[in-house]
């Protein structure tokens, strides 16, 4: 079915972007260049996942709430990424 | 009235469309959007026309962002050069969060929060030109609110926004 | 199908175990918080794809996980700040001390529109 390869495509490569993830929070230097391979990487992983996923949901229900776990994580993904970012600026500031 | 229909959506999705359902939907989505208005009170007026418009390009933005770390991340060389730079942004409080947010997304760019009204950013690679990226979807942001620019960020209609803070 | 969707869990799984290698080295607090996120989203993803593979109703799981990864997060930085009020912009930061910031002008001056 052309749907499966659709789906089959779409997640394998959205674990592409997770091992991207892990690969940058691993190597990456500092606190806030991981942060950035983090929120980046890790977001386009889990769009990728879920827009592949979307063309195996059995119902309408399941496909709006797949777009719910997407649209939050998008939008905890910038908040975060900004909190933590922040908070790490001030960690740094106080230990100098 | 946009917050009713975004949380009654919302229950339906989470709920199914069966009476039961529905039933309960009728009582506690009129308390979910109390609460909301009560925590964040109408501020700006923001035209949800012009936020989906937005969707595309920022869809388009973070795969290249995703790309763009991606590609970083692996190669061997990790080629990247962080530092910092401070735009200042004249957006009101919540649309300089959402820029901050977006930006946190985007290719090489990672807000951190701002001072005063200069946003902190920091980026991945100094040679980069993020600066006009920014400045892009500043502009972009502004055309969905319907404050007007340079006016206060406690909102009310475009009409009433000339006073300064 | 759900062959496939099984192996995909797992590597994802494998991913997360350098995020937990993170998680055991630091250095920072926010290292080990960011690398907790990655965890969350990565469960998250575990999850859907386990759903697909036998139960759609696993996506209720995937919807609460995604939800209290965020408030873990947002819980991590509000335990952080000074007088554990949570507004991080309350407090005072010199940005990237030791390096020099380079500040943008502004595209153009605002005009009403």
């Amino acid at each position: 079915m052309p749907a499966d390869i659709v789906t089959l495509v779409l997640c394998g490569a959205g674990l592409v972007f997770f091992f991207a993830g892990t690969a940058g929070i691993i190597r990456f230097p500092d606190t806030l260049t991981r942060l950035h391979a983090l929120t980046k990487a890790d977001n386009v992983g889990l769009g990728l996942l879920i827009t592949g996923l979307a063309f195996q949901a059995p119902d309408w229900q399941s496909v709006g709430k797949l777009v719910l776990i997407w649209a939050m994580a998008l939008i905890a993904a910038g908040t975060t990424a900004q909190l933590v970012a922040r908070s790490a600026l001030q960690q740094q500031d106080t230990s100098q | 009235m946009k917050r009713t229909v975004a949380l009654a959506a919302i229950w339906l999705v989470f709920a199914g469309a069966g009476l039961e359902a529905l039933v309960v939907g009728l009582i506690f989505v009129p308390i979910a959007v109390g609460l909301s208005l009560r925590l964040v009170p109408d501020g700006i007026p923001v035209r949800l026309g012009a936020v989906a418009g937005l969707l595309p390009r920022f869809i388009a933005q973070s795969v290249i962002g995703g790309i763009d770390v991606a590609r970083r991340a692996f190669d061997p060389r990790l080629p990247i050069d962080p530092g910092w730079i401070e735009v200042p942004v004249a957006l009101p409080d919540g649309g300089r969060v959402a820029l901050g947010g977006e930006l946190s997304l985007m290719p090489g760019t990672l807000a951190a929060g701002s001072v005063g009204n200069r946003l902190l950013v920091h980026v991945l690679d100094r040679k980069q030109d993020v600066a006009a990226a920014i400045r892009h979807e500043e502009e972009r942001l502004w055309q969905t609110t319907g404050a007007r620019r340079g006016g206060a960020s406690t909102g009310g209609p475009p009409k009433d926004t000339e006073g300064s803070r | 199908m759900s062959a496939w969707f099984l192996a995909f869990a797992t590597l994802l799984l494998l991913s997360l175990a350098g995020a937990l290698w993170r998680i055991w080295r630091g250095p920072e607090p926010a290292d080990r918080m960011m690398a907790a996120q990655l965890v969350g989203t990565g469960g998250v993803g575990v999850v859907l794809l386990l759903a697909a593979a036998s139960d759609w109703q696993m996506l209720d799981v995937a919807l609460v996980l995604a939800l209290l990864a965020a408030f873990a997060a947002i819980a991590f930085v509000k335990a952080q700040s000074v007088d554990g009020s949570g507004d991080p912009e309350e407090d005072p930061v010199s940005p990237a001390a030791g390096t020099d910031p380079t500040t943008i002008q502004p595209g153009r001056a605002p005009d009403a529109r």
